[in-house]
């Protein structure tokens, strides 16, 4: 026991340093995460000027957190998830949501396929470099104030239809991936369909008993019932073969229709950043950096084709939403940032573990994490420069 | 005025308010209470961050803005410099019984104990105003005077509402 404890105490005050430097440099947390987890993890390196680092190993109870962050993140996705905005917006969230799906995930599968990736390895690639990172994306635009300029409306749009599109698809491949042949693929989707579908629909009419349900004047009580539910009905679809994190998106949104917003917002967000800060560590606890380098030719591929990606697609985002092309500029500029969705998706993969599922993927996509967060923050910072040289290129500053 | 809500995913919320011609004051409340307030000069130029305000902070601001900050005056938690006596703002509505006579002639101070000690009007104050000077409606009365002085002050100045 007193070896787990330790190691727990290693991997959160590990995490809380790295969280501290990120600040102090002005990066992200979510790479600072994986990185300390690279450092304190049995893999390489094992050892910092001669001294020991490897003092965190793989064990039951780290995975069991970090699946608890897998969980609480797609639980918040639901839970702050607008169908209003959606229903409202539906034609240009819609137009930006598919113009950034065909562009950056028909990237990701082009890569997959010209490597020589098989169908399923393949679905994963281009996944990972599909989505955005919410987290990463929303703190950018209150950073630089975007938030209260034209360039974020595409710019959530495009995040709102990537939740929706991402649950559905951590759903398929969840299933797909079961293993056994198409029949058994088939009825897994059609299970999975089934349980989310019913997880929907009470989600949906149960409000009212939602409503009572967490009806407490205890903080106490509050947080337990609704880390209990969550986490009961994540297992629930998991032992069914379903994905616990889009079981846990479900239960999210069911949720975003009761008047307890606000407090799980207050009182269940610090539980959430505790198991995602662990599930980031135990994603770079389980990377192998030395599998770095025979990715290094795909990583570099992929970084260059997919920052273009997102920036054609964003830039045309912007014209659908009728902004000019600065604005258009920044709207491909923010959205570059990959993150923890891309993850997410890992975590599924590794589950998974055949093929490059188990090292080669969670490899690619710690790096790929890794240098699109970087990426991302420099193209922010330095958004006004590019935009300039752009708009000078083409010769149309609109700025006068 | 027009004033658009929108989410922002695990931020809170946004809202863009029109004022005067385009510009736009943009205010966006995360879920932890604090508050960014932006200004934009126009829909299409980029926006100004003005300040950023705690929720605290925020709710005291807005009742100031509000106009509501120095009326509902509570002695227990505001320190009052001034023994039992508080400060309050006094509005002269046109009907008024006040309306029209001269501070000479309302005697505040005998019928009820407070004193006027200024009178803010049309957006100037006028300091330790002349007992000549007249009451018009439309005066904010700045009064000095304990909690039961003020209180038989307002009743003074407010309408008669069975006449």
């Amino acid at each position: 026991m007193a070896e787990l404890l330790l190691e727990v105490g290693i991997a959160v005050t590990g995490v809380a340093l790295a969280g501290m430097l990120a600040g102090r440099i002005g990066l992200s947390v979510i790479p600072a995460y994986i990185l300390v987890g690279v450092l304190l993890g049995p893999n390489a390196p094992t050892a910092l000027f001669g001294v020991p680092v490897a003092l965190v190993n793989e064990g039951e109870v780290i995975d069991v957190l970090a699946e608890l962050g897998v969980v609480f993140l797609l639980f918040f996705l639901g839970l702050e998830f607008s169908v209003d905005q959606l229903l409202r917006d539906r034609r240009k969230i819609s137009a930006v949501g598919v113009l950034d799906f065909v562009v950056n995930f028909g990237i990701g599968a082009a890569i997959g396929l010209a490597f020589g990736w098989t169908l399923v390895e393949t679905l994963f690639l281009a996944g990972i470099v599909y989505i955005s990172s919410s987290a990463v994306v929303t703190k950018s635009l209150i950073e630089t104030g975007w938030i209260a300029n034209e360039e974020s409306s595409p710019i959530l749009g495009t995040l709102v239809f990537e939740d929706i599109l991402i649950a559905v698809y951590l759903a398929l491949l969840a299933a797909i991936t079961g293993g056994g042949g198409l029949r058994a693929a088939a009825t897994s989707v059609g299970v999975a369909f089934l349980f989310l579908g019913g997880l929907s629909v009470v989600a949906w009419y149960g409000a009212g008993w939602f409503e009572r349900f967490f009806k407490t004047g205890s903080d106490e009580q509050f947080v337990l019932r609704v880390v209990g539910l969550t986490t009961v009905v994540a297992g629930a679809a998991l032992a069914l073969g379903v994905s616990e994190a889009v079981a846990a998106f479900f239960l999210g949104t069911g949720l975003s229709q009761t008047t307890h917003v606000e407090r799980i917002e207050h009182i269940v967000a610090p539980a959430r950043d505790l198991f995602a800060a662990v599930f980031f560590f135990a994603i770079g606890l389980s990377t192998d950096v030395t599998l770095l380098a025979g990715v290094a030719g795909l990583l570099a591929v992929a970084v260059v084709a997919t920052t273009a990606g997102k920036l054609l697609s964003g830039t045309l985002s912007g014209r659908v939403y009728g902004l000019d092309q600065r604005r258009s500029l920044r709207v491909g500029l923010g959205l570059v940032p990959r993150g923890e969705f891309s993850l997410v998706l890992v975590a599924l993969a590794a589950s998974i573990g055949t093929g490059r599922l188990g090292s080669v993927i969670p490899a690619f996509a710690v790096g790929y994490v890794l240098v699109m967060s970087v990426v991302g923050s420099v193209l922010v910072d330095r958004a006004d420069g590019i935009t300039d040289a752009v708009l000078s290129v083409t010769g149309t500053d609109s700025r006068g | 005025m027009t004033v658009y809500e929108t989410d922002v995913p695990g931020v809170g919320k946004k809202f863009e308010v029109e004022l005067d011609g385009d510009e736009r004051l943009v205010i966006v409340i995360h879920h932890d209470g604090k508050r960014e307030v932006f200004h934009k000069d126009g829909p299409d130029v980029d926006a100004d961050r003005l300040f950023t305000l705690g929720g605290r902070q925020a709710r005291e601001v807005g009742a100031i803005l509000q106009g509501a900050y120095f009326q509902p005056v509570e002695t227990d938690s505001v320190d009052v410099p001034l023994g039992d006596a508080i400060i309050e703002w006094v509005d002269v509505e046109s009907d008024s019984p006040l309306a029209g006579q001269t501070l000479a002639d309302a005697k505040v101070r005998q019928r009820t104990g407070a004193s006027i000690i200024a009178i803010q009007r049309d957006g100037t104050t006028l300091p330790n105003p002349d007992p000549e000077d007249t009451i018009t409606p439309g005066d904010i009365l700045v009064t000095l005077g304990t909690r039961d002085e003020q209180s038989a002050l307002e009743d003074l100045v407010a309408p008669d509402d069975d006449g």
